[in-house]
């Protein structure tokens, strides 16, 4: 997953519910630098009874916002949601770096 | 040099082989001198002794008692892990479970170091603190193994394995009970109660904690349940400040260096597995916050009982009482009206 993109990642869970395991899974595969490196990461736990729906949001350096729903997607499609922008990002820096 | 005779029976099989002559090597009969039993009718040569050898052999069902029939390989790295696992699972009464996102080995180092420190502050009346801190730990899980380990010491119950039927060396038979963690009735055991789309009842603890084996994992294992060090671990990992303030920067400088603190942001309380029981951010916070340990516990289920006691007695009096008292209003309101009537007629006739 390419991650250099991404400023921001909040995610809301409830990590009893089943649907929580993509924003988890998110959440892991973040580099062990991605805080140093200015990603700001919040992450809320909501309490084991609650029922609200597990979120995540994710902004990226050029300003788009990502609304993803875990409820329905599934990590692989996450993944390739955020590539997909990320990839865009990662051709326009590399133009403008030749 | 003399062929030696290749015998290979382990020390334990000497029981069986015991018919057999003492001198196996051929030489060693060939050097003795001809007895007066072997002159006469029946020579006995080496050649017999090789041949009564060759043709032992152990039972078909035979078992070794030191390998007992396992479901899995044995001898592989992860049924080991499991078998630690369903250990720790079973002597460990409070489990905390955490997600960690790519911690490096340095972070790993100080978070560990600095719960320690924690740890080892923790001033509770029990004697054997130091011992439950040194046993205190946080380790990384295989998660699949840890969830395998989960359901093992759920559904499979050891007491309820029916014996076995196999042979001793001797070849008499015997009844043996394989119920151990990798035998196989463990994992019919596992394997039925998770069988198929039939939805685990709602009050099974693995049904409950299922849903939080995902994904990278670690645990923090303490091996008695003591809400104060309970209360230090979790000011540490994961600090929530009116009830489990972090560690003071004057007293703790280490805790707030940037390598622990990264580590720190990058493990995730989701929940924990204390005596049996299933809980969640909340209810950790709340068995850390209990005070005084299982001592406070039952000196508030005392009072409780006492209360509850005085406002039985007065609930059961209040019953009375009010009978009482509206037959008593009742009374007087007859004996009013009956005054009143008689006034009344009094009235009347006059």
């Amino acid at each position: 997953m390419i991650t250099r993109f991404i400023t921001d990642v909040t995610t809301r869970f409830n990590p009893f519910s089943v649907r929580a395991r993509p924003a988890r899974l998110f959440l892991s595969f973040l580099p062990p630098t991605a805080r140093s490196s200015g990603m700001n990461i919040t992450t809320q736990l909501l309490p084991r009874t609650s029922t609200e729906p597990s979120t995540l949001y994710i902004k990226f350096k050029d300003g788009k916002e990502m609304n993803l729903d875990c409820e329905t997607m599934g990590i692989k499609s996450i993944v390739e949601e955020v590539d997909r922008h990320s990839r865009m990002l990662q051709k326009e820096a590399d133009l403008a770096e030749a | 040099m003399p062929q030696r005779l290749r015998c290979a029976v382990p020390r334990g099989l000497s029981p069986a082989v015991s018919n057999t002559s003492r001198t196996t090597s051929r030489s060693a009969v060939l050097l003795l001198p001809p007895t007066p039993r072997a002159a006469s009718t029946t020579r006995q040569y080496a050649t017999a002794t090789v041949a009564k050898i060759s043709s032992f052999s152990l039972p078909v069902d035979y078992v070794p008692p030191t390998k007992p029939p396992t479901a899995r390989p044995s001898d592989t790295r992860k049924s080991q892990l499991l078998r630690t696992y369903t250990s720790l699972l079973r002597s460990t009464p409070l489990i905390l479970i955490f997600q960690h996102n790519n911690l490096t080995a340095v972070e790993w180092a100080a978070v560990r170091r600095e719960l320690r420190i924690a740890l080892g502050n923790v001033s509770s009346a029990g004697t054997d603190t130091t011992e439950l801190v040194s046993r205190a730990q946080l380790q990384v899980i295989r998660t699949r193994i840890f969830d395998v380990a989960l359901k093992i010491v759920e559904f499979h119950d050891p007491s309820k394995v029916a014996p076995t039927t196999v042979s001793a060396l001797t070849g008499e038979k015997v009844q043996v009970v394989y119920n151990h963690d990798l035998s196989k009735a463990a994992f019919q055991a596992i394997k039925t109660a998770t069988q198929g789309d039939k939805p685990l009842p709602e009050e099974s603890a693995y049904a409950q904690i299922s849903p939080l084996l995902a994904g990278p994992l670690a645990i923090f294992t303490l091996p008695a349940v003591s809400p104060a060090h309970l209360a230090a671990a979790l000011s540490v990992l994961c600090p929530s400040p009116p009830t489990f303030p972090p560690p003071s920067r004057k007293k703790f400088p280490g805790y707030y260096d940037a390598v622990a603190q990264s580590g720190l942001q990058k493990l995730m309380l989701i929940g924990g597995r204390i005596e049996d029981k299933v809980f969640d951010l909340e209810g950790v916070k709340w068995v850390g916050g209990i005070e005084g340990g299982l001592d406070g516990l039952r000196a508030q289920l005392v009072h409780m009982l006492q209360s509850a006691g005085l406002g039985l007695t007065s609930t059961l009096e209040g019953a009375s009482k009010s009978l009482w008292l509206t037959m008593e209003s009742r009374r007087s309101v007859l004996e009013e009206e009956q005054n009143g009537g008689k006034t009344a007629d009094k009235e009347e006739s006059s």
